[in-house]
């Protein structure tokens, strides 16, 4: 029976009953030397008890909406994948020490088949090179972007000056924006209007026209706009708007 | 007549320059996520009241901070030889400001300042997270323990609590990862801190024991053992809070109990139990009334994870043929079928979102852990490797992963994030390493 167990169950559990019945022996050495009986087999390791005072916490810490965001997200329709990438490691090279410290990430191997990722990142690091070097990158979702931008919403046609800021300044913006992995390839999206002055300077407070549901996400992208302040000049002084998008390119 | 459109567009052009636009009429620039994964962090050394105060400590509990934020994947810490403010908080009185251009042009988006005294028997830390961008305080609190207490869980608290000030969801530094290892001979439990730092033992009976599963309150862990009669059975460890001992006493002498999965929201627990020929999964109370059945069947049927509302568990069976990942309600109805590709896919676990179950497949005679949605759409590699890649356990914030991997020959726990990133060795040289599950937040 042992047997029939063995052959079906799953891959841990049968490794435990072999483990089992090959250390049976030993047990049975155990338990004639008592050993197995020992009530006192627990390690005692008490806790001070803490006690927490919450002293002040600012409004966007203490919204209460990641819950309903998260029971929003729960009920939407399963979110693109969360980029899983194949993490290949170089074989029996030294991984990383356990201190965060040292959280170096393993190199993957170079894959010829490397997934949208990977690929991704590296036309970012690209088109940072050119950004540094004075060019106009061609963006790597250029094709949906440009889409965006070209018309304005009043249907007016899209002037060469605004096309060319708009390339500078998502360059620019991209380099201030911190995207924790957390809300990478999630379906977040926060558009802020922010005034400009003739040199690009953010005149007065970003104002958020529409809000992604998560206050954090917004927050960090208002904290991204006014890093990046001075902005690439713009065409012209006055309003402009800018939508960030967590999960474009997914 | 195109000569006269291209006059008309000049004449908008220009009736643009003129009158103010307002940015509703002008084209928007979307800007997608660059390199930038993580918030550049200052931590300050924490000023202490009286003068007695052990320098030793003050640094520690700052580098338990700095590891513990590190950890989180959110923050990377700027080194304090790199401050242009000071190294030590000054005050966190409100009165006083903070020169945040002297944080940001060091590049830290954050700033955190704090201080530490005893008082009464107390240990009594207060810190503020600043926004430095925005020249915001984002969080202030205060925490009080016993002055003999460990300092070091406090101040990994605390980094979790920043972490959670600027992304909104909490870190996981302070949490602890319960696993198997037989690096003392026997094959015992073993408790660490979540990045991997003081493993100890949580039992010493010199048997064999396994399958971890923390309580949700964190205050036990149940596990099984053959240290009676060789038969398995379940107990829970609990580390000194409490009686330890065996549980489901009202079942009595059943033929095998394999292991037992604690429900997220309540006392009951999932159960593989083998009366007969076949192990089938039950759900029992923990003192082992109220036992129901919930597959029936002449195969097996284990690995139950709950859902985290507790109103579905996953797990497999072979019933097709081949181990396969299933689905079915608490009360064992509405039994579906979850994973089709492979021969071979095992180990599922739900995330705490609900929106994933990990699981083991055999590919190519070795195991990689894969991530499918509860309704089998999505179905993506999280971790593949030439070697076998085994038992996942989600972190109780949903954004990181440990599991056991026998990548350097002998198995050892890892972390990933569910992105992909930060992969993280948390065992090294003792034994073969196993079996981990990852315990709730701190109360």
């Amino acid at each position: 029976m042992g047997r029939f167990i063995a052959t079906s169950l799953g891959a841990s559990e049968q490794r435990e009953l072999r483990r089992l019945l090959t250390a049976s022996a030993l047990v049975h050495l155990a338990l004639a030397l008592f050993l197995g009986f020992s009530p006192g087999g627990e390690i005692v390791m008490p806790l001070g008890a803490i006690a927490v005072e919450l002293v002040a916490m600012p409004a966007p810490a203490q919204a209460p909406a990641p819950a309903a965001a998260a029971k929003a997200a729960r009920l939407a329709p399963p979110p693109p994948p969360p980029a899983p990438k194949q993490v290949v490691l170089p074989k029996e090279t030294a991984p990383p020490k356990p201190e965060p410290k040292a959280v170096t990430k393993p190199k993957p191997e170079p894959q010829p088949s490397s997934e949208p990722a990977t690929e991704r990142e590296y036309s970012d690091v690209l088109s940072e090179l050119r950004a540094e070097a004075g060019d106009e990158a061609p963006s790597p979702a250029a094709p949906t972007q440009t889409a965006a931008a070209v018309g304005s919403p009043t249907g007016q046609p899209v002037s060469p000056a605004f096309l060319a800021w708009e390339r500078k300044a998502r360059i620019h913006i991209r380099q201030n924006w911190v995207v924790p992995p957390s809300f990478r390839n999630e379906p977040l999206r926060t558009s802020i209007t922010v005034e400009l002055d003739a040199g690009g300077t953010i005149l007065g407070e970003p104002r958020i026209v529409k809000r992604s549901g998560n206050p954090w996400y917004d927050d960090g992208v208002v904290r991204s706009i006014q890093k990046a302040s001075p902005l690439p000049a713009p065409p012209e002084a006055g309003e402009w708007s800018f939508v960030f998008v967590a999960d474009e390119g997914f | 007549m195109r000569r006269a459109r291209g006059f008309a567009q000049l004449v908008l052009l220009l009736l643009a320059g003129v009158s103010r636009v307002a940015a509703e009429d002008r084209p928007s620039v979307v800007i997608d996520p660059g390199q930038a994964r993580n918030y550049g962090v200052a931590v300050q050394r924490f000023a202490t009241a009286s003068a007695a105060a052990n320098p030793g400590r003050v640094d520690a509990f700052r580098e338990q901070i700095v590891r513990g934020l590190e950890f989180s994947s959110v923050f990377r810490s700027i080194d304090p030889k790199a401050f242009l403010g000071p190294e030590t908080t000054v005050s966190i009185d409100d009165s006083d400001s903070v020169l945040c251009g002297d944080w940001r042009s060091i590049g830290a988006d954050a700033l955190v300042e704090g201080t530490l005294r005893t008082d009464a028997g107390q240990f009594i830390v207060e810190f503020r997270a600043w926004d430095t961008t925005r020249c915001s305080m984002l969080l202030r609190k205060r925490y009080a323990q016993p002055a003999q207490a460990d300092v070091a869980p406090l101040a990994r608290r605390i980094a979790d609590d920043i972490v959670a000030a600027f992304i909104g969801v909490r870190g996981v530094s302070a949490t602890e990862i319960a696993f198997v290892s037989t690096r003392g001979g026997s094959q015992e439990i073993f408790v660490m801190n979540a990045d991997g730092s003081n493993a100890r033992a949580a039992t010493a009976n010199r048997s064999i024991n396994t399958f971890p599963n923390w309580s949700p309150s964190g205050e036990s862990i149940l596990y099984t053992s053959y240290r009676y009669a060789n038969r398995p059975l379940l107990f829970v460890s609990t580390r000194g809070r409490g009686k330890p001992g065996r549980v489901l006493a009202k079942l009595g002498n059943r033929a095998g109990i394999y292991r037992g999965v604690f429900a997220p929201t309540g006392p009951r627990l999932a159960l593989v139990m083998s009366e007969g020929e076949a192990a089938e999964i039950f759900s029992v109370n923990l003192d082992g009334g109220n036992l129901k059945r919930l597959t029936n069947n002449r195969v097996i049927d284990v690995s139950p994870s709950w859902s985290p509302d507790a109103s579905r568990i996953a797990f497999v069976s072979d019933r097709s043929g081949s181990p396969q990942v299933y689905v079915m309600n608490a009360d064992g109805s509405d039994q579906r079928r979850l994973t089709f590709q492979g021969s071979y896919n095992t180990n599922p676990a739900w995330s705490p979102d609900g929106r994933w179950i990990v699981y083991e497949t055999r590919l190519e005679g070795q195991f990689d852990l894969w991530l499918i949605d509860p309704t089998g759409s999505t179905n993506v590699p999280l971790v593949s490797h030439p070697r076998n890649d085994e038992a996942p356990t989600w972190a109780p914030n949903g954004r990181k992963l440990a599991f056991s991997s026998t990548r350097r020959g002998r198995a050892d726990i890892y972390v990933i994030d569910l992105s992909g990133d930060n992969l993280l060795r948390l065992t090294e040289n003792a034994g073969s390493n196993t079996n981990p599950s990852w315990g709730p937040f701190p109360r």
